[in-house]
């Protein structure tokens, strides 16, 4: 076990210093950022080139203190409202000439027959007849006004009707209003830290593998041997890992904390952090962990050039990413066939039970249960056959074990 | 007699159906230099990895005698493998210092230890520098500094030669030489026979699995070592073997190599050669170690016959 310990610390030790590391760690977040926040930076771009419509508007019936407010609060059209008092006839010319400009005239034609005038620039045609919705409610307004009737019937006319399903007696009693924009803030924060910290270790015990390969091309692996046991060298590869794969997340949380903060100023985050749920989901994680880091160090044994490696290297590094297809399935139906078969594979159920038990309100105790003892069965086998593994594969130079080759020492 | 250090036992090693240890048994002392010899393949490094636990022998046992229990005492061996090399993105210093905890040996006395061996090396200054911007030679160097770092009680070296320079294998030579007679008892294996003559003290010589010659060096050259006559000139091989002393003739084209026995008078076997040979050129020197390494080599016999010659 100490000398594990010296093992991890080395491995930690030696990658925290290494350059591509340290570029990574703080890379990576931004990259994120980046590509979280990239469509809404686009979308603001595309905003700004419309927000130039300089809109000319002869009001007659007094309306525009009323579309005022409106105009300034919609997100579908940016105007820059000029009142006129020129007819149509008057305008053709200056909208002709203009860039980016409209004339739209309301009088009591408009009330009477429902029909808007309006005329724009060249480069506007099409895409303005879209924004003119936003006159359609309170034209109509005006125009029930003008029928004459009260107060109450406009009320009437004018609420949609709405749909409420049947409150159905249940043991926990009502459900808790979702939160702003009805995103469940408070199931989806533990869940999305246990989610990156998964992602985070899993990253780093793909690290492993190359350590592990890398160990057995540079010939080292024989003098380390000469000063602990392979299963002390091969645990203190995973514990190091796993403490790099931890520094990651802590980086990363560092740095998106503050800004989840800011940017979701209405949710309690850490309120919602620190609860028992978190632990539970990080617990899952750090399983999900074990079992990868358990495959990659024995397969990382196996090869000493990974560009002359064959398929079935390839295949199984692919297996962290196997629980990407059961996301669409998991969201779509939580407690569906798809996601009941996912908490059962060892390499899918930390991911698949992670976003289960984030989304479903009532936990399927006896699935988790079953999920997570097959998870620690199947951790533990993984470990003593990387063990067999690792023990032969790491002192074999010059060349990659084949399958076969594998099958041969997990029987010896 | 000196203190034993190690003792191997009646070692026997299998891999699938080859049997590639077979009843290997030999001692290393305190502060001797202890060659393992034998052409490649003959399990020198099969030995040694089971000495190590690296691997586990099928049968036979591993002794240290220093030290009571079952475990390898790790920290008093110092270890270099044949197959070696560094982790290539750290410094010097670094690696040489982890080499040191993986003993346990304490930091500061290792950085004095190794700042001094690499000033010794010539590599004084380098102990800041990455391992990836070393030469080969100079890897070689930090990995023997490695292997000794913790002032180990016996330091098994698995082909310290191969690949070094000539300069660096007397560096190696005389370094070992020293640590021999500050105490430390040596185990090596070679297959360069020149530099092995030269250093070690006793020698175990393996072929195939299997035990060749085992002793100390001066009886092994002296009963080995026989003489030998080679003549160029054109004559009879029958000639040749009717000589009296001659246990083996071997020709090729003009070149004719007489073995004699181990008993023969070298002068007087030249006085009473026959007017009637042909000699174009002659000269009389002993077998070298080497000679007999090559027999066994390409599996010729002549140890065992010179051996059989003497019983």
């Amino acid at each position: 076990m100490r000398n594990s310990l010296k093992v991890a610390r080395w491995e930690f030790k030696r990658n925290v210093r290494n350059k591509t590391f340290i570029i990574s760690l703080f890379i990576t977040p931004l990259i994120f950022l980046l590509f979280a926040s990239a469509p809404t930076l686009l979308n603001h771009l595309g905003d700004d080139e419309e927000s130039q419509t300089t809109v000319y508007l002869n009001d007659q019936i007094g309306v525009y203190e009323a579309l005022e407010p409106m105009f300034e609060e919609s997100e579908l059209v940016s105007w820059d409202v000029q009142e006129t008092p020129n007819e149509p006839s008057d305008m053709t010319e200056t909208i002709s000439q203009a860039d980016d400009a409209a004339y739209i005239i309301l009088n009591e034609e408009t009330l009477e027959t429902g029909t808007i005038t309006y005329m724009t620039s060249d480069d506007l045609q099409g895409s303005f007849e879209n924004q003119l919705g936003v006159l359609q409610q309170p034209i109509k307004q005006t125009q029930l006004q003008s029928a004459g009737l009260s107060q109450e019937q406009l009320q009437l006319v004018q609420t949609p009707i709405e749909y409420e399903a049947f409150e159905q007696e249940t043991s926990g009693g009502t459900v808790p209003q979702e939160e702003i924009g009805g995103f469940p803030y408070e199931s989806a924060i533990p869940a999305i830290f246990a989610g990156l910290v998964l992602f985070s270790i899993v990253i780093s015990g793909m690290m492993i593998f190359q350590s592990a390969s890398q160990e057995k091309k540079d010939k080292v692996a024989e003098i380390i041997l000469s000063s602990v046991t392979t299963s002390e060298l091969m645990q203190g590869k995973i514990w190091g890992y796993f403490s790099l794969g931890i520094l990651q997340v802590a980086v990363w949380i560092t740095m998106a904390l503050p800004i989840a903060l800011w940017r979701l100023e209405d949710v309690p985050v850490l309120e919602y952090l620190f609860v028992p749920e978190t632990l539970l989901l990080t617990f899952i994680a750090v399983l999900g962990y074990l079992l990868f880091a358990a495959l990659f160090v024995g397969l990382g044994a196996t090869i000493e050039d990974y560009s002359t490696s064959g398929n079935f290297q390839g295949m199984v590094m692919m297996l962290p990413f196997l629980p990407f297809i059961f996301i669409g399935p998991i969201f779509s139906n939580p407690e569906g066939i798809v996601a009941q078969i996912g908490t059962y594979i060892p390499f899918t159920s930390p991911a698949v039970l992670i976003m289960r038990l984030s989304i479903l309100d009532e936990w399927p105790w006896v699935e988790m249960l079953i999920g997570l003892a097959i998870l620690i069965v199947s951790i533990w086998i993984f470990m003593k056959l990387a063990g067999k593994i690792f023990q032969i594969g790491i002192l074999i130079y010059g060349k990659n074990a084949t399958p076969q080759e594998i099958w041969k020492w997990l029987r010896a | 007699m000196l203190n034993k250090v190690l003792s191997v036992e009646n070692l026997q090693k299998s891999f699938k159906n080859a049997k590639v240890l077979k009843d290997i048994s030999f001692d290393v002392r305190e502060g001797e230099i202890m060659a393992i010899l034998g052409p490649n393949g003959a399990g020198k490094s099969t030995t040694i990895r089971n000495i190590m636990g690296i691997m586990y022998p099928d049968e036979g046992s591993v002794t240290f005698h220093n030290h009571n229990g079952n475990e390898i005492p790790r920290y008093k061996i110092g270890y270099l493998p044949e197959e070696r090399g560094l982790y290539k993105n750290v410094k010097v210093m670094d690696i040489l210092l982890y080499f040191a905890d993986l003993k346990d040996y304490p930091k500061e006395k290792a950085k004095q230890r190794a700042l001094d061996y690499l000033k010794k090396f010539d590599l004084e200054g380098k102990e800041n520098s990455p391992v990836e911007e070393l030469s080969k030679g100079q890897g070689q160097k930090i990995q023997f500094i490695g292997s000794i770092i913790h002032e180990p009680e016996l330091l098994i070296l698995d082909e310290p030669f191969s690949g070094l320079d000539p300069v660096s294998q007397e560096v190696f030579k005389n370094e070992i030489k020293q640590l021999a007679k500050n105490g430390t008892s040596i185990l090596l294996s070679s297959h360069q026979m020149n530099l092995v003559e030269e250093m070690c003290d006793r020698l175990f010589m393996i072929n195939r699995g299997e035990k060749v010659i085992y002793g100390l060096m001066d009886d092994v050259k002296k009963e080995y070592a026989n003489f030998k006559c080679t003549i160029r000139g054109k004559n009879e091989q029958s000639t040749l073997e009717s000589l009296p002393e001659v246990t083996r003739v071997e020709q090729s084209d003009e070149i004719s190599i007489l073995y004699l026995t181990q008993e023969v008078e070298v002068t007087k076997w030249l006085s009473q050669l026959p007017e009637t040979l042909d000699v174009q050129e002659l000269s009389v020197d002993r077998v070298s170690l080497h000679e007999i390494f090559v027999d066994i080599a390409t599996d010729q016999t002549l140890a065992q016959e010179v051996g059989a010659s003497n019983a």
